[in-house]
């Protein structure tokens, strides 16, 4: 599991987690804006997204419910996702 | 980094906006084994998929549906045989997920009972080439089922024989009151001169290119289409087996996976037997020609249309194009 466990650590780990896996270029975790819309701004699909919350599910421990991924639209909301399932489990 | 606001204009991405959170999730069904037509390569008879034995039972049929339903499937396709020999299978299909279904026309859907369910009329070219491959002139029927239906176009598959020849085809529908979608035969049953060859694809893209440009209140297609779909290639690499996005999930046993239509089934008429894609798995999918799976591999690419302007305007395109289709959008 990631080291930090605090809102911030998530948005940047989540941030990394996506520039890895859609190989992002011009960008890094401590750029990319945690507010941009995934969908409407960067072009990720629900494929990219399924892709993504499987690498998070694996390494938070944690289960993301495929109905939520229309909520998941930004870092930030990733983020708090994550968090409120951390502490629901601890 | 690329980003749409970054790579289009307004007006570009209000159209972007439009498609981008559609979130489609369909699935095919054959509805039945049956069909009124024997037409010469018609991949499901050359292929065997029909020796399946048919569900009878409708409360198994609206299980299934409903079962279909939970497991996420915004969109039902059905095709068959010809689906509306068992108009109280359509029936319950529409009744709980938004439908559209395949047909050849012949038997008319009523209005009353479906009144906005998508029809896609197949269509296998002139009146001379439809009695060579389907026996009959089924246009002369089809049209006057269907004249001026809101909801209702042809699926036109093209064959090399209609080269030079699309426009009166195209004609007779705009002056019917119908819409038109292209797509090409892909002679699964190797009739006699119904093979395609590299310079007829040419001269066919510019064909359909001209239909689109001279009649664009009846195609509903796109340019980036017509070069995807002649050509077998997309961003520089090339229709297959590899690429196909349109295989049933639970065979789809391909390494490294490739980008695909999420929870996508093809699902027999005895509703427990799947089929291996969205056409035949006797066909060779090098040659593949089917409409609706190159739709879908230029629309589950999205980001790898994101490095121009002109590649996300096309692949918004053909979104909305297939989105019309299936009247997630109006024409």
């Amino acid at each position: 599991m990631p080291e930090s466990r605090d809102i911030k650590g998530i948005i940047r780990h989540v941030a990394e987690v996506i520039i890895g896996e859609l190989k992002l270029e011009d960008v890094t975790a401590d750029t990319f804006n945690p507010d941009m819309d995934l969908v409407d701004e960067l072009g990720i699909d629900s494929m990219d997204l399924a892709t993504i919350a499987l690498v998070l599910q694996d390494e938070y421990k944690i289960v993301i419910d495929e109905d939520d991924y229309p909520k998941l639209k930004t870092i930030r909301l990733i983020a708090d996702y994550i968090k409120e399932k951390l502490t629901a489990k601890s | 980094m690329k980003t749409v606001s970054s790579l289009l204009d307004q007006d570009w991405q209000a159209r972007y906006k439009r498609i981008a959170n559609l979130n489609i999730r369909s699935s095919i069904y054959d509805v039945t084994n049956r069909c009124n037509l024997r037409c010469k390569g018609c991949f499901f008879f050359s292929s065997g998929e029909h020796e399946v034995t048919e569900e009878m039972d409708i409360r198994k049929w609206e299980n299934f549906i409903d079962k279909e339903k939970e497991r996420g499937v915004n969109l039902a396709i059905l095709i068959g045989g010809e689906p509306t020999l068992c108009m109280d299978r359509i029936e319950a299909f529409y009744k709980r997920l938004p439908a559209y279904c395949a047909t050849n026309g012949l038997i008319k859907i009523s209005r009353d009972k479906f009144p906005d369910m998508m029809v896609g009329i197949s269509l296998w070219g002139g009146s001379a080439d439809e009695k060579v491959l389907r026996g009959r002139d089924t246009f002369a029927i089809s049209s006057k089922n269907y004249a001026g239906d809101p909801y209702t176009y042809y699926l036109y598959t093209i064959t090399p024989k209609q080269l030079g020849k699309v426009e009166p085809v195209i004609k007779r529908i705009a002056d019917v009151g119908l819409k038109v979608h292209l797509q090409l035969l892909s002679n699964d049953e190797g009739v006699d001169g119904f093979s395609w060859r590299e310079g007829e694809l040419k001269d066919l893209r510019r064909e359909m290119d001209e239909m689109l440009d001279k009649y664009p209140q009846t195609v509903i297609s796109s340019k980036y289409y017509h070069e995807v779909i002649t050509s077998g290639k997309m961003m520089g690499r090339r229709f297959g087996w590899k690429e196909c996005p349109s295989v049933t999930e639970s065979l789809d046993n391909r390494k490294p996976q490739t980008r695909r239509l999420i929870h996508f089934f093809r699902w027999a008429s005895d509703l427990q037997t799947v089929h291996r894609c969205c056409t035949s798995a006797t066909r060779d999918c090098s040659t593949c020609k089917d409409g609706a799976a190159h739709m879908s591999w230029i629309m589950v690419n999205k980001r790898d249309h994101m490095s121009s302007t002109k590649d996300l305007q096309n692949w918004i395109e053909v979104y909305e194009m297939f989105a019309k289709l299936y009247r997630f959008i109006p024409w």
